[in-house]
């Protein structure tokens, strides 16, 4: 049972919430902060999606923000309803506990061993489910940048296979210096814009973000129809640039959703702005729809939430099109395929099937199928 | 919830005294560069396993893991912040959960779904559910992997598992093939959602007719050796009741004969 049904979403980002992410993108006047980054000559600062109020480095205040996300989506459910609600977040920050563990002294430990208990990167998820009365199944998926996507495949799982009857699927990303130190030393940090599919694009920003969706089988207006998960790449960083790993995957999404590609009203790419994973994402496209295709890109807006990218480009496309319009791309001014051209303007748009692609390091390539029905 | 398991693999830092990076070159002829401890742990296990069953490249993968790679976060901050060095990029990327199980999946030739997860409690059992949920929706089979790296000092892990000074903490690497599928199975294994007060599981205990074993912080310590159990009881051709503890909750796996 590949099929289940969207009921809500709640999202932090940079922007603020979905009502401020609406309004930006309808003006179309992005701002995104710095962040200092350790580079071989020296520090330097790259621009960076950062939230407006700062989330404290500590775990009660990253569990705050996190549980803020929580809250609202399971504001409506009864205690008996949240008690058969699991929890899986995604995320491809690193455990900050363990940081903080490494950062203190021995010494330490050795004073106060019975002050610590058992940490984890599932730790906030556990934390949260157990205060808000949620199941207590819990689990946090790290697969890079599709971490949340694959939590939404894992929560449909959960609520198909009968496991529990209500998932959230949440993705996380905050600001981390070794991530943006690591993201830096691979030259892939954009010092201005990301420009996605452009034929000038230098690289990605990043940003911080908390998402998360709510599924069940109950009725609702957006369906997942169905997704396909894969591990196939050339490196452990790159796919070819013929986009046949993006392609497999693309393809197996829309056969196990029950669609062809004349039935795709609009793509979301993953569009990174890097050189080498737009060239694919393009080669993909180009070889599976005809020119005609409508697609568009989503983190020039709010930039590259890496882990929490599944989840909150989803939400945004779902926002969006409930408001009447699929956002167009911006910062491509030469598309590197003259006759495939992301959305230059605002598209009219209130119902259809989208297809939604996300591609990471470690192999990991997801693509899901999501419908919103004529109301 | 009842998965087949198909295949076992285990390995315990106690009982086997090896060289881990040195054996995957020589018996495995793997190329080990720009790996580190923690992949070169879970790579053992996943070519033991090789060894012992068919692994289709669609079958799906889950890894899972008590805290993670620990050691390269060690390793990095030591780098960064007290020799003040850059971060250099393929530390950054085996920070990254899910380097180890592309790793794993490249060696194991698996091209179809790959997950990195970790549960805070019951990691190993809450990964089945997991496996169970998705090979329902799947109809694949899936290679589970449970690995744990002791790291130097242990008083910084033994921080992080929240466990007492006197424990020794080992490394290990645990793998099953697991179907929905009874054919060829060598065991059963049967779990469930439900949580336990310990004065139900001893109930469950006292009316058990098959071997029980009781989690214990006060043995030779693991995050995932519930896998470690489980492969041992298939092992000895024994049937087993494995209660997994933490913070005051029990959880309860049964290792079953194939009828």
């Amino acid at each position: 049972m590949q099929k289940v049904n969207i009921l809500d979403y709640y999202v932090r980002s940079s922007l603020g919430d979905m009502k401020d992410i609406l309004r930006v993108i309808r003006s179309g006047e992005v701002e995104s902060a710095t962040r200092e980054v350790n580079t071989l000559d020296g520090k330097c600062d790259v621009p960076y999606f950062l939230f407006k109020e700062r989330v404290a480095d500590e775990k009660s205040a990253i569990t705050n923000a996190i549980k803020e996300v929580v809250e609202a989506l399971i504001k409506n459910l009864s205690a008996e309803e949240k008690a058969q609600t699991s929890l899986i977040i995604g995320t491809a920050i690193l455990d900050k506990n363990v940081i903080n563990a490494v950062e203190d002294t021995n010494a330490e430990y050795e004073h106060n061993p019975e002050q610590f208990c058992k940490t984890s990167l599932d730790s906030y998820a556990q934390d949260i489910a157990q205060e808000l009365g949620l199941n207590a199944f819990t689990m946090t998926i790290a697969t890079a940048c599709t971490s949340s996507i694959n939590a939404l495949l894992e929560a449909r799982n959960l609520v198909n296979s009968g496991v529990c009857q209500r998932a959230i699927a949440l993705g996380v990303e905050l600001s981390l210096g070794l991530m943006s130190d690591g993201f830096m030393s691979m030259n892939l940090l954009s010092q201005d814009k990301q420009k996605p599919f452009d034929a000038k694009r230098n690289g990605l920003i990043l940003g911080e973000a908390i998402a998360g969706v709510m599924v069940a089988k109950e009725s609702s207006p957006w369906t997942l129809l169905g997704a396909y998960s894969n591990c196939n790449s050339r490196t452990i960083t790159a796919v070819s640039d013929s986009g046949d790993e993006f392609l497999e995957v693309m393809q197996n999404a829309m056969e196990l959703s029950g669609v062809n590609a004349a039935d795709i009203t609009t793509l979301k790419a993953h569009a990174t702005s890097s050189v080498s994973n737009d060239l694919a994402e393009m080669n993909a496209i180009s070889r599976i729809f005809d020119k005609q295709l409508d697609f568009t890109a989503l983190k020039p807006y709010v930039g590259h939430t890496l882990g929490a990218c599944g989840v909150l480009e989803l939400a945004m496309m779902m926002a969006c099109v409930d408001e009447g319009f699929v956002p167009k791309t911006l910062n491509c001014e030469q598309s590197i395929n003259a006759e495939y051209i992301p959305l230059k303007e605002h598209k009219e748009c209130t119902e259809g099937i989208f297809m939604l692609n996300y591609f990471g390091f470690g192999g990991n390539n997801t693509t899901a199928i999501i419908q919103k029905e004529k109301l | 919830m009842r998965l087949y398991v198909k295949a076992t693999s285990s390995y315990k830092g106690t009982l086997e005294d090896i060289d881990v990076k040195k054996e995957l070159k020589k018996t495995y002829k793997l190329d080990t560069r720009r790996q580190d401890r923690f992949i070169h742990l879970a790579l053992w296990g996943a070519m033991r396993l090789k060894e012992k069953c068919e692994i289709s490249s669609d079958d799906e993968l889950y890894i899972t893991s008590g805290v993670g790679n620990m050691d390269i976060v060690q390793k990095s901050n030591e780098y960064v912040n007290i020799q003040k060095e850059i971060l250099r990029p393929f530390d950054f990327i085996n920070m990254l959960g899910n380097t180890t199980s592309f790793y794993i999946a490249s060696a194991l030739g698996v091209k179809s779904k790959n997950i990195f997860q970790i549960s805070n409690s019951f990691t190993f059992i809450n990964t089945l559910i997991s496996i169970y949920a998705s090979l329902s929706v799947s109809k694949k089979e899936a290679v589970l992997g449970s690995l744990d790296l002791a790291t130097q000092p242990q008083s910084l892990i033994k921080r992080v598992l929240g466990v007492s000074k006197e424990v020794e903490v080992l490394s290990a690497v645990n793998y099953q093939k697991l179907s929905l599928n009874a054919d060829d199975a060598l065991a059963i294994v049967e779990f469930e959602t439900q949580t336990y007060s310990l004065s139900e599981v001893e109930i469950l205990t006292k009316e058990s007719e098959i071997k029980v074993i009781f989690a214990s912080h006060n043995e030779d310590y693991f995050e995932t050796r519930a896998s470690y159990y489980i492969n041992a009881a298939i092992e000895a051709r024994e049937e087993l009741m494995y209660i997994d503890a933490s913070k005051g909750r029990y959880k309860v796996i049964r290792v079953l004969k194939v009828a």
